[in-house]
This record gives C-alpha cells, sequence and structure tokens, in this order.
C-alpha cells in the first residue's frame, strides 16, 4: 500500500509537551527569558497564567530541561491531588531518597528539613496544572516557599473561575507572574512554518499562503492547541486524498475546500 | 482515516447555504436599496412642498410688495424670459416679439396716462361743478365729466407670421456662427411651437451639450420627450435636473407631467 508525505507531515501537528517540538516564537521566547530571569531572584513564587493551550505547559517542560543539568530542578507535569504523595515526592525530590510504602511525610518535619537547608541549597519545582490542587495544599506550597529553600513555578489555566484563585488566593504570595497569550496570525504563521520547517517539508510550508493563516487563526482563535489540531485534521484529510483521490489535491497550494472541511469536521463551522 | 466522503456532502451542504445566505443579503441590500432612493426621492419632493408652504407670512408678504414694485418691469423680463429671446435685435422675430412687449408696455402706461387724463378732468369738471353749484351741466361739461371726448385708439395688430418662414433660415445660420446655445434654445422652441418634437428634442440637446445650466435646454429636451410620448424618460431626466439644480421651473414641469396637464 502507498504510503503518502501527508501521514508524516500530520503527526508533527500531534499535541505533544515535548522539547523539542518547542518552537522559537518571539512571544514564546520573552516568555523564557522572563521566566529564567525570575528563577535567579529571591523570590517565592513565581506563577504562569492563561488559558488552555497558550503554551505554558510547553514553556515549563523547555525550562526544566535547559536547566536540570545546572540547577536543582524538579518537574511535577501531573498535579499530585493527595497532599499525602505530593509531600513525600517533595521529600524524595530533594532528599534524593525513596520513603517506603508504608510510611508517609510529616509537614511539620519537611518544614524543619527546609528551614535547616537555609543557604545552603536552593531548589526549585515546577508544578503544573495547579488549578487542580486544593486550597489547603496550595497553603501548605505557600509556607514551604516562605522558607526560602524551596521555590516554586506554577501555573494556572485562566479561565473565570481561576482568575480569581490568581488574583485572590495568590495575591499575596506570588511575586512573578507571567501571563501568556493566544498567538496573533503572524506568530501562528511562523509557528506553522517553523514547525514544517524544522522536521523538513519546506514545500508544505509553501502550500500554506496568508489566506489560510487568517482563516486557520478564525477558527483557532490563535490557540496553539487548537492549531496543531486543526492543521491535524487537515493532513489527515490531506493523506486521503493522496492515497485513494490524487487528482483532487494540489501540491502548490493548500486547498481551500480541505481547510474547510476540516473545519467542519472539528466544528468550527457549521454545515 | 477520515471519512471524507461524509465530510464532501457536509461541505456542499456548508458551500450551499452560504452561497443561499449570499443571495438572501444580496436581495435584500437590493431591496433597501431601492425602497431607501424610492422613500428618499418622496420626501424629497415632499420636503421642498413643506418648505415653500411654511414660508413665514411676513416674507411671503414682503416678497408681494416686492412682487408690485418690480411687477412692471419684471412682467417684461419675464415673457422675455419664458420666450428665452435675448439675442440680438437683427433677427426679425425678436424685434417682433420685442416690439409687442413694448407695445404692452406702452399701452399699459398709455392706459395709465389715459386714466391720469381722466382723472385730471374729472377734478377739474368737478371744479367746474363746484363753480357751478346752481346751474345744470351743459352737454360738453358732461362729456368731459364722462370722458367720452376721448379719441378712439386704432388697435395696431402685428404679424408674426410674415417672418416665421425665413426665422428657422436666419437662426440656423446665427447659431453656426456664433454657436451661442441660446440660439439653439430658440431654434429648439420654434420647432416645439410648431409642433415638431423631434428637431426640438435635438437642438435643445445641441444646447445642453454647449451649455448644462441652460435651464430652458432641459425643460425643453423633457417637453419634447413627452410630446414624443416618452413620459417617463421626461420625468426621469426633469427629476434628475430637479435633484441637481432644485429649478422651480423643473418642479412644476414634473407635477405636470404626472398629472399629465403638458
Amino acid at each position: 500500500m502507498k504510503k503518502s508525505k501527508y501521514s508524516a507531515v500530520k503527526n508533527i501537528f500531534i499535541d505533544s509537551v515535548d522539547k523539542d517540538n518547542f518552537v522559537e516564537l518571539e512571544s514564546a521566547t520573552f516568555n523564557y527569558q522572563v521566566l529564567k530571569e525570575s528563577l535567579d531572584k529571591p523570590l517565592k513564587m513565581i506563577l504562569l497564567f492563561g488559558k488552555p493551550g497558550t503554551g505554558k505547559s510547553m514553556l515549563l517542560n523547555t525550562l526544566y530541561h535547559n536547566l536540570k543539568a545546572k540547577k536543582e530542578i524538579h518537574y511535577f507535569d501531573a498535579p499530585i491531588l493527595s497532599e499525602k504523595e505530593f509531600l513525600k515526592n517533595i521529600y524524595e525530590a530533594m532528599a534524593s531518597q525513596k520513603i517506603p510504602q508504608n510510611m508517609r511525610v510529616n509537614f511539620d518535619g519537611l518544614l524543619k528539613y527546609c528551614q535547616k537547608l537555609k543557604g545552603q541549597r536552593e531548589v526549585m519545582f515546577l508544578l503544573d496544572e495547579c488549578q487542580l490542587y486544593s486550597e489547603a495544599l496550595m497553603e501548605k506550597i505557600r509556607l514551604l516557599s516562605d522558607t526560602r529553600v524551596v521555590k516554586f513555578v506554577i501555573t494556572l489555566h485562566k479561565t473565570e473561575n481561576e482568575d480569581v484563585i490568581a488574583k485572590e488566593h495568590f495575591k499575596t504570595r506570588i511575586w512573578e507572574v507571567i501571563e501568556l497569550k493566544n498567538a496573533n496570525p503572524e506568530d501562528l504563521e511562523i509557528y506553522i512554518q517553523k514547525k514544517l520547517i524544522q522536521k523538513g517539508f519546506i514545500e508544505v510550508s509553501n502550500m500554506i499562503n496568508k489566506k489560510d493563516i487568517k482563516f486557520i487563526h478564525t477558527c483557532t482563535k490563535g490557540n496553539f492547541r487548537e492549531t496543531n489540531k486543526f492543521l491535524y485534521t487537515i493532513f489527515n484529510i490531506y493523506e486521503y486524498y493522496d492515497m485513494y483521490r490524487p487528482e483532487k489535491i494540489n501540491s502548490t497550494r493548500l486547498s481551500k475546500k480541505i481547510i474547510e472541511m476540516a473545519a467542519i469536521k472539528i466544528g468550527y463551522i457549521h454545515d | 482515516m477520515i471519512n471524507t466522503k461524509e465530510l464532501e456532502k457536509r461541505w456542499y451542504r456548508y458551500k450551499t447555504k452560504g452561497f443561499l445566505a449570499i443571495l438572501a443579503i444580496l436581495a435584500i441590500l437590493t431591496t433597501l436599496i431601492y425602497g431607501g432612493y424610492y422613500i428618499l426621492y418622496k420626501l424629497d419632493l415632499n420636503v421642498d412642498h413643506i418648505k415653500e408652504s411654511s414660508r413665514p407670512k411676513a416674507v411671503i408678504a414682503e416678497k408681494i410688495t416686492e412682487d408690485i414694485n418690480t411687477s412692471t418691469t419684471n412682467n417684461m423680463d419675464m415673457e422675455i424670459n419664458r420666450s428665452g429671446v435675448m439675442l440680438a435685435p437683427s433677427i426679425p422675430i425678436v424685434d417682433l416679439e420685442r416690439e409687442k412687449l413694448k407695445d404692452k408696455k406702452s399701452t399699459s402706461t398709455r392706459v395709465a396716462r389715459t386714466q391720469k387724463t381722466r382723472h385730471q378732468r374729472v377734478q377739474s369738471s368737478k371744479k367746474i361743478v363746484e363753480a357751478k353749484k346752481s346751474t345744470y351741466l351743459t352737454a360738453k361739461e358732461l362729456s368731459v365729466v364722462s370722458g367720452k371726448t376721448s379719441i378712439k385708439r386704432e388697435t395696431k395688430k402685428i404679424d408674426l407670421k410674415g417672418s416665421h418662414s425665413n426665422y428657422m433660415g436666419i437662426m440656423k445660420k446665427k447659431f453656426n456662427s456664433n454657436k451661442n446655445p441660446r440660439e439653439a434654445v430658440l431654434i429648439s422652441k420654434a420647432y416645439y411651437n410648431a409642433g415638431n418634437y423631434k428637431k426640438s428634442e435635438e437642438w435643445a440637446l445641441i444646447a445642453n451639450n454647449l451649455d448644462k445650466k441652460l435651464d430652458e435646454s432641459w425643460l425643453l429636451f423633457a417637453k419634447s420627450k413627452y410630446q414624443l410620448g416618452k413620459r417617463k424618460e421626461a420625468l426621469k431626466i426633469l427629476v434628475a435636473y430637479y435633484r441637481k439644480s432644485k429649478s422651480v421651473k423643473a418642479k412644476s414641469l414634473i407635477e405636470k407631467m404626472r398629472t399629465k396637464r403638458v
């Protein structure tokens, strides 16, 4: 069975938090630099917030991989909802030793342990999806960060409710706030093209013109996750045509019909 | 892999809907534009009518007095304007018309003068009556009072037809030499009066091409069209001209054409 080149193209847009997929956009690079500089300052907590799909997890992941060799940094990509498990993970990361299953970490003990390390070590924890943590656990995170031995970078989704959390709950504790926003059409164009070029699909990148980008941006509102989903669907349809009805597609420009078909499939436009 | 056949069907449905929506929008827009144009046109004429009728009375009164004061001179001007003749006296018909107008004026002054003398005579007769209170008036005196002594004036008849045959030739020759749009208007008017509306229309157009602001050329053109049975076209032209110029004559002609009173 013939294999289409579009199979590989569509896979580029599979949503994954992989540092290799990080696209250096102007805004992303700027946010990365701000975050990196904030980590060098004696700040207790740094908040990264933005709507889902704005690249928060990708930024944390990239930061972790770039700094893990130089700094004592730990990345919790999935939220640990149990307090017991959370404290255990913090202690294990700091002490570099495993705790037996039948034992638990006492919070006061952990606090004292941190205080003993004051001035000797600085451990950084990158916590993703913090909107899922309970208020009590967030309070413990704050107390730990007060020791100035543990530094937290937390990410929050910016929805209406979580916006309140970001403003009220952490108001006095957050020292640096970095807001991530959706991409504008220009950024989105660079994002798509860089993704394709990075994987060697220059001719596919040349197929996409400004009009297509404008349409994609209108549908996805500049959200990276949505854009990935949209492009995946577009090239998925391309794959079908390439394999079964190649006369229907043009390899010099992206078919408007296929873009619209993908938009219908995802639900951006309705038939 | 995606079921493209189903997706294609949905895409065709989407496109058809989009096409229908555009058609509907276009239909609505066309209706709105035509409706708006019609309403605006109607309102425009009505507003003008209201404006004219609602002008303050004092202004109208002032205008009336002004009109009375200038009536004698204006009458003549209006006569001249109506005929559109303001040209050199070398053209026989023009001279005749002027003479006719002059005659009219002189007749009116003569009438006024006669009335004045009659009044003076009455005054003097009154004096006579006063002087002879106790006596009857003599027949001579009575005739003075009643004005019977005034001599009957012979009415002067001007034959306009005599020079008409030559008129067109002279006018056309004159127009060819100076290309004056007013000459063209005169020719058009002469043709119109003679019932040759086709020629009248042609000459009105020539005049109009030379001077777009010439009121008479528009009116004659429209009138000729009207007489040729192209009422709608004539109205269209007049309305367009009225919108641009706000000419009172054009407006009254529009009304006349609408009520078929031309």
